[in-house]
């Protein structure tokens, strides 16, 4: 433990007060608060484009991955004026409306860091049009028993099924035991659009792939060994974990990008449960596989596209 | 008549009548299930750690009783059971009082005594003695593994057991603002009787129907009469969705297409702005 318990830390001309650094918020690995806010620092420069304009909801881990956790919308108390926030009408009745706070730099990544918000979700879409997604969502969610080379197969299968249509997808790992999958949009489409044009697609995927893949909401009710499909996850103020947020799993792990054929490669693994796989992406290892290969969910391969003709080629081609 | 609550007696000085308690009150509350607006399916409760977020077992749950603020003793079945008075499922009668004695804010929920075909004579007798005395038994009574206080009532043919609260469950009047007693004027207390005594009638709980019950059950009976067929709950193929989804979303599509027409070229040239600033953030933070 570290005998300082705080420390005033410059961060672009800002400083910030930067507490318990010793605090131990993962304790079977021993990494700290400090740990977590060096993490941030050094991938400052990738994780920033995927926070940025996007309202931000925090999941803090006060007494680390093994105590109680809160998820926070609303921006915190002592918020410090230089950090921008966004009111968005509040849904659940008991405040009228929720007042996100908007992590665009550094300092403020610093800030979130030092709450002990150890996972950061994001809307996906930006406030200047926070009516329409910025890009399409799916959640390829592993069910009990599915295998590592399942959970590549149908990522894969949903791969194909987009580029029929014409449609170039990104990859992640979500940093637990599933893969994100997300097609960039034009900012244009409203949520309800977005989200039942994810649903022709999960259930064409699934058509294809009935033995692979459930849509099956219910938990209970999926059949094992198989990946759920999950495309609901897009609404106004629906969130996914932001691209290099890290999680509050053992290990530390971190929600990485991938390339296609990492994906590719995962076919050819034999394990038989996912997360281990992607938890080889930490805190500590993150920083260093981004020097090397950069942004995979930046430029180029974030391509901003439309669905006008990709419905228009599914029409033809799925019907 | 449904299951019996439990198969015991009646038990006063020392006589013992044997009687299975039986439910009084049939709850005619309609029944719905939540649904999942979009596909009807059933909404599930899940029981959810709050630390670790898994998903928890009955087997693996405990009840604790939260003493301090975040701080809880657990206690497990053998403890419940320590402390519960033995199920004796008896009614043990302590004393007879008049009925008038007790308040009726006490009372909260009947039950009949059903007699068992031994215990027919003696429950007889024990009714239309206690009609004579005009006296009710003060009894106490475990159901469902609870101590209950409760009245014994004769009630036409039966004994109603009727459970009570305790004196400490029933709100202080004091606690809430009364008007004070004082003496009405003469006049007004004359008009006030008399408007009581047109209204006055025997009672009849025939009379009074659950409205709202009635007209609930209605509305449902036309919807589900109104339904051409009932709603296919086997999954529909992928396929027949994916066809009608395609109809759906190519009109959203068309339509929000012809909103975006409508939108002055300013606002576009505006989007266009704002695009280019987006891009130089974007440049900015990845130098």
């Amino acid at each position: 433990m570290s005998k300082r318990t705080t420390a005033n830390v410059v961060v672009d001309g800002r400083t910030l007060v930067v507490s318990n650094e010793g605090k131990v918020l993962w304790p079977n690995d021993g990494y700290t608060k400090g740990d977590l806010v060096a993490y941030y620092r050094a991938v400052a420069q990738w994780i920033l484009p995927h926070l940025a304009d996007r309202p931000l909801t925090l999941e803090r881990y006060p007494d680390g991955v093994a105590g109680g956790s809160f998820f926070e919308k609303n921006a915190p108390r002592g918020l410090p004026d230089w950090i921008p926030t966004v009111a968005v009408p509040s849904d659940s009745g008991r405040r009228s409306e929720v007042r996100f706070m908007l992590c665009n730099e550094e300092p403020a990544l610093v800030y979130v860091a030092n709450l002990a918000a150890i996972v950061l979700h994001v809307w996906t879409s930006r406030v200047e049009t926070l009516d329409v997604p910025d890009f399409l969502f799916f959640d390829l969610d592993p069910f009990d028993g599915c295998s590592l080379a399942t959970l590549a197969k149908v990522a894969l299968g949903l791969r194909a099924a987009l580029e029929e249509i014409g449609l170039v997808p990104v990859v992640k790992s979500s940093g637990g035991s599933g893969l994100h999958v997300a097609v960039p949009l034009a900012p244009e489409y409203s949520y309800e659009i977005a989200r039942s044009f994810g649903e022709m697609v999960a259930r064409t995927l699934h058509a294809r792939m009935p033995k692979e893949t459930t849509l099956e909401r219910m938990p209970a009710k999926r059949p094992q060994g198989t990946v759920y499909l999950d495309y609901v996850q897009v609404g106004k103020g629906k969130t996914m974990v932001a691209a290099y947020s890290a999680r509050a799993r053992d290990r530390a792990p971190v929600s990485m990008p991938l390339d296609w054929s990492e994906v590719e490669a995962l076919t050819r693994k034999r394990a038989k449960e996912t997360s281990a796989e992607f938890a080889r992406f930490t805190i500590k290892t993150a920083p260093e596989r981004l020097a090397e290969s950069g942004d995979l969910w930046g430029e180029p391969y974030w391509k901003v596209q439309r669905l006008d003709a990709a419905l228009a080629k599914a029409r033809r081609l799925w019907q | 008549m449904a299951h019996a609550i439990w198969t015991g007696s009646i038990n006063f000085g020392l006589v013992t009548i044997p009687v299975k308690l039986q439910t009084a009150i049939r709850t005619n509350d309609l029944r719905f299930n939540f649904l999942h607006k979009k596909d009807e399916g059933r909404i599930n409760n899940v029981r959810r750690c709050s630390i670790d977020g898994e998903e928890v077992s009955y087997d693996e749950i405990v009840r604790g009783y939260e003493y301090e603020k975040g701080k809880y003793v657990i206690l497990e079945q053998a403890d419940f059971d320590r402390v519960n008075p033995e199920a004796t499922q008896s009614v043990d009668i302590v004393q007879f009082v008049e009925l008038s004695e007790i308040n009726p804010m006490y009372f909260d929920k009947p039950y009949y005594l059903e007699p068992e075909k031994r215990g027919r004579h003696a429950y007889a007798l024990l009714r239309e003695a206690l009609k004579a005395a005009n006296k009710v038994g003060i009894a106490r009574v475990v159901i469902r593994s609870r101590e209950h206080l409760a009245a014994l009532k004769p009630n036409g043919d039966a004994l109603v057991l009727e459970l009570m609260h305790f004196a400490d469950e029933i709100v202080d009047q004091s606690s809430l603002d009364f008007p004070e007693r004082e003496k009405p004027h003469e006049n007004e207390m004359k008009v006030a009787k008399m408007l009581i005594d047109t209204m006055s009638e025997p009672f009849d709980a025939e009379a009074f129907h659950d409205k709202y019950r009635e007209e609930l059950l209605a509305m449902i009976e036309a919807r589900a009469a109104g339904k051409e067929a009932p709603k296919a709950k086997a999954p529909v193929r992928s396929h027949d969705n994916v066809v009608n989804l395609m109809d759906v979303l190519q009109k959203s599509l068309e339509e929000s297409k012809k909103q975006r027409g409508a939108q002055s070229a300013e606002s576009a040239s505006e989007r266009r702005e704002a695009a280019k600033k987006k891009t130089a953030r974007r440049k900015k933070s990845a130098a």
